[in-house]
């Protein structure tokens, strides 16, 4: 092996150095700002969690409430506990402010915080290559998380016309009702927070790679987070167009989406699902990514079918670009279109497929150790499959006229979100919480976590295909009688993931006050993996390495001389 | 004679209850079906969608495309959709099955066994990338033909012939649906107290619905149908489907359109051919029952003055006497009674309803056989 390269040291420059809350408002550190998106996250999805609740206790019963509720207000009488007993507007405002606050605040910077922290090591970087640029973007997400939850206090309160916001009913109670103006700006300030990290995650692995670290060597989770980035790049500002067109029919008296002056709504929707398509991607990519790392670690192997992996990624990528327009199969298209958007639709499964077989080819022949990480991992296979056999049956014209909009979407998106990029969060957390706080989350929790989750989100989410296939639309408050069991299940599944994320806070918080770490390789994996983020401290020093590290990493683990 | 005769034959062959309708045709010379009559009608063609029989389930269930498909365009949804899980299935079990395997066979047991080192194998990539593509290519052949079927009514069907093809324009607004037959010249939408109307259709008669809006997006949606448009303001969205089964079907409005969404409920009845006549007979008359009805149901729990009722009935048959007409006045004041009473958020009136509405009905019914019976001529043209 050659001399490893000359140490390139940090500047010693004089700089107010401050300490406590200070410190973590004006840090570029990316693991620091990694920490914050994820603190951020955590309690961003409780609070949408919490949403949820309320829109479940409210379709626990198919609605006799409301009549029961509505005799009381006419006869003078007590009116019995009704979440939503005032209006049913406030509902709407609800599932609207779910869907937001879990797509923009919950699920994209999720797997953020984790690439902001754990990339830059991986690839034998110092930090990101725009460190003030990372702290800025995380920064813009607090303002626009104010503006969409204070939005409900406001006069006609939040926004009510569901994360999609197609006018005109998101152009309803213009210059009255500034809820919806919040959320569009809301919505803003996320999509430049979220263009600002792709631009630094693509300069940041290009450039910033150690030396050895060559394309044909970077992680998974990189190679993720470069497509992911570029998705990110091209889709974000589109999805600011199309608010931006909500935005402007509603104070400036353009007409871009009113048919009676000239717009088109249904180019709203185009424009919107061009950006939101591609961004279902950004919600799971980086997991897939990741995931791939926690197979191997666990079963002891190495990554199964690498090079294929990237490639999976990559046509997923492109493919995912060009099939917007499934999610309009209703709006009247032409046959023909639609028949391209279904074949197209069709095509991204096979990549997907590639994926789950080689995940489970990593794991085959392996040595599998059942660490919490592990079993979100195995989980996720079994719930996402069932979730994109949902989108298979979806991309289907003749079978989607008839499944949009009823609760069977509902339950695809929320098996592929929640059974997907959720568990892969949990997964990704137990697995780099080590390193990233330098203490364990505890395996015994643990457990209870996994299994309230994953049952959980099996019930609640099964249960609301059978709801769609019997015809449930979505999006509503009452429903009749004859969904009454499946909606019931439902609500029971979703208490069960609730108390499974009320036990992971609690851990996380006692995390704490374990015994701090001391090993590099806390899972006793890097052997065989090799990877960098386990061949330094836990958490890592700040500027990561104070030499750009060897690659392969078998040098810098020996250097180190805690290889297990 | 002749043509009240035929109106009395249509009208009883369609009875529900063959029975009764057997009694009243031999009968002959009846004019009038019994109340319990005219309530079936309303039964059959403004059926109450929520109905719970003593178990708490629903008198009408909800029907879907895939279980109990409704229209031609339903049973070849269906029949495809079957086709096409089928073909998926394999990749929904295997993935689960050789999960199971891994998790049951490679977990580390502390036995010292070395982990696998392989990393890749060509032969089996190449098989997880060409089968499934192979599957996209089966699926893809049988759905093409329903596509362009789903598109368009086929040409043979002419639709400037009533007896061929319904054509409706359907119109959403916030929270309710208007329907406008062409052909037949009927405007419906919210009944007397402004719950939504059934969308009456024949069975095996070609439906063609051109869907609009008055405000925002709706998407019109019975599941048994199989079809499902979007409403936009300002352009049409058209679909077609030929309802193959008759009986009620429910559905809902499946874009959301502000606070209503949800209680934008949709009901649709699919009848035989004759029953639509005596569907269109009473929409002819019912603009002139109006007035009868709103002197009827005047004010809570107030009964309507029995000279007033009887100048209003009097001049209502004064255009015609036929009992197509007679029918369709004593249908009218029982299909809007049914309404009030179904409403839910009217308590007050509910229960008045509840208590007056027979005694209304009396009332009303004698008024008609007096001022029929009265000697004074009238022109019996239907
Ligand atoms: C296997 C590949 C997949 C296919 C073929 C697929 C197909 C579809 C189709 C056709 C729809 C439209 C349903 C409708 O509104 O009528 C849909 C909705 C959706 N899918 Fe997928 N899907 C796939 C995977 C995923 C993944 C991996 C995610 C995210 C992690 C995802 C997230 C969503 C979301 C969020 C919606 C609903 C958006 C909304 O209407 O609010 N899908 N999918
Ligand atoms: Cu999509
Ligand atoms: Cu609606």
């Amino acid at each position: 092996m050659e001399p490893i390269a000359p140490a390139v040291i940090a500047p010693q420059l004089e700089i107010k150095r401050y300490t406590g809350i200070m410190d973590w408002l004006t840090t570029v550190d990316h693991k620091k700002i990694g920490l914050m998106y994820f603190w951020f996250v955590v309690i961003m999805g409780l609070v949408g969690g919490a949403m949820a609740g309320a829109i479940r206790v409210q379709l626990a019963t198919p609605g006799a409430v409301w009549e029961v509720v509505e005799a009381a207000h006419l006869n003078g009488t007590d009116v019995p506990f009704n979440l939503f007993s005032e209006n049913r507007h406030l509902y709407n405002q609800m599932v609207t402010m779910h869907a937001s606050i879990m797509i923009f605040f919950t699920i994209i910077p999720g797997f953020i915080a984790f690439m902001n922290y754990i990339v830059p090591i991986m690839i034998g970087a110092r930090d990101m290559a725009f460190p003030k640029m990372n702290a800025f973007g995380f920064w813009l997400l607090i303002p626009a998380a104010i503006l969409m939850l204070t939005s409900f206090f406001v006069q006609g309160g939040a926004a009510a016309s569901g994360w999609t916001a197609y006018p005109p009913l998101s152009l309803q109670g213009m210059g009255t009702n500034p809820g919806q103006d919040m959320w569009v700006f809301g919505v803003h300030l996320a999509g430049v927070s979220s263009i600002l990290a792709a631009i630094n995650f693509i300069v940041t692995v290009t450039n910033l790679r150690a030396p050895g670290m060559t394309w044909s060597r970077l992680p998974l989770f990189a190679w993720a987070t470069i497509f992911v980035s570029i998705i990110q790049l091209l889709a974000t500002p589109v999805l600011a167009a199309a608010v931006t067109m909500v935005l402007m029919d509603r104070n400036f008296g353009t007409t871009f989406t009113i048919a009676s002056q000239g717009g088109d709504p249904v180019l709203y929707q185009h424009i919107f699902w061009t950006y939101s398509h591609p961004a279902v991607y950004i919600m799971i990519l980086p997991g897939f990514g990741a995931i791939s790392h926690v197979f191997a670690s666990f079963s002891r192997k190495r990554i199964f079918g690498y090079i294929s992996m990237i490639y999976a990624i990559g046509a997923i990528t492109l493919l995912g670009f060009m099939v917007w327009a499934h999610h309009m199969f209703s709006v009247g298209m032409p046959t023909i279109l639609q028949a391209y958007f279904m074949y197209a639709s069709l095509l991204i499964g096979v990549p997907t497929g590639i994926k789950v077989f080689n995940w489970l080819a990593t794991m085959w022949g392996g040595s599998i150790r059942f660490t919490t990480s592990m079993k979100f991992a195995c989980g996720f296979i079994c719930l996402f499959v069932i979730g994109g056999f949902g989108g298979l049956i979806l991309a289907m014209v003749p079978t989607d006229i008839s499944l949009t909009d009823s609760y069977f979407v509902v339950g695809h998106f929320h098996m592929v979100l929640v059974g997907g990029s959720v568990m892969l969060l949990f997964s990704m957390t137990y697995y780099w919480w080590p390193k990233m706080s330098g203490h364990f989350l505890s395996e015994k929790a643990g457990s209870w976590v996994f299994w309230l989750m994953f049952l959980g989100v099996f019930v609640a989410f099964f249960a609301m295909h059978i709801s769609g296939y019997a015809g449930m639309p979505r999006r509503v408050p009452v429903y009749y009688a004859d969904f009454k069991f499946s909606n019931y299940l439902t609500t029971v599944g979703y208490f069960m993931t609730f108390i499974a994320a009320l036990i992971f806070f609690v851990d996380l918080l006692v995390s704490y006050r374990r015994p701090k770490i001391t090993v590099d390789d806390p899972w006793a994996i890097n052997d065989i993996q090799q990877s960098l983020e386990w061949a330094t401290s836990c958490p890592p020093p700040v500027y990561n390495f104070a030499v750009s590290p060897p690659i392969p990493v078998v040098e810098q683990i020996a250097h180190r001389g805690n290889n297990p | 004679m002749m043509l009240r005769a035929g109106f009395l034959t249509k009208l009883t062959m369609r009875t529900m209850l063959v029975a009764i309708a057997l009694c009243l045709a031999t009968a002959g010379t009846s004019v009038a079906a019994d109340t319990a009559e005219v309530d079936r009608y309303v039964e059959r063609f403004n059926p109450d969608i929520f109905q719970l029989d003593e178990n708490g389930k629903p008198v009408h269930e909800m029907k879907n495309a895939f279980s109990s498909p409704a229209s031609d365009i339903a049973q070849d949804v269906a029949t495809n959709n079957w086709f096409n899980l089928f073909v998926f299935m394999p990749f929904l079990i295997l993935p689960q099955i050789l999960l199971l395997v891994v998790i049951f066979k490679f977990r580390d047991r502390g036995d010292g066994r070395k982990p696998a080192t392989f990393m890749t194998n060509h032969k089996l990539e190449l098989a997880w990338t060409a089968i499934p593509c192979l599957a996209l290519v089966i699926v893809s052949v049988p759905v093409w033909e329903l596509l362009y079927k789903m598109e368009l009514p086929p040409t043979q069907v002419d639709t400037n012939n009533p007896d061929q093809a319904t054509i409706v324009k359907v119109t959403g607004r916030q929270f309710a649906w208007d329907y406008e037959y062409k052909h037949e010249n009927i405007s419906i939408g919210t009944d007397a107290a402004g719950l939504q109307e059934p969308l009456v259709l024949v069975l095996g008669r070609t439906t063609l619905l051109n869907i609009t809006s008055n405000d925002v997006n709706h998407a019109w949606w019975v599941p048994a149908y199989g079809v499902k448009k979007d409403a936009f303001k300002g352009r049409y969205t058209n679909t077609w489907f030929t309802p193959t089964v008759a009986g009620v079907f429910k559905g809902n409005c499946a874009e959301l359109c502000g606070p209503g969404h949800g209680i934008m409920f949709i009901s649709s009845v699919v009848v035989t051919a004759d029953e639509f006549d005596v569907y269109k007979s009473l929409q002819r008359h019912r603009a002139d029952t109006f007035k009868i009805w709103n002197q009827l149901q005047r004010g809570a729990g107030e009964t309507a003055s029995d000279a007033d009722l009887k100048a209003l009935v009097t001049k209502y048959f004064e255009k015609d006497a036929s009992d197509g007409r007679r029918f369709a006045l004593r249908y009218w004041i029982a299909a809007n009674f049914a309404s009030l009473r179904r409403k839910p958020q009217d308590r007050a009136l509910h229960d008045d309803v509840i208590r007056t509405f027979q005694s209304k009905r009396d009332q009303l019914e004698q008024l008609i056989a007096t001022v029929l019976s009265s000697p004074k001529p009238v022109a019996s043209a239907e």
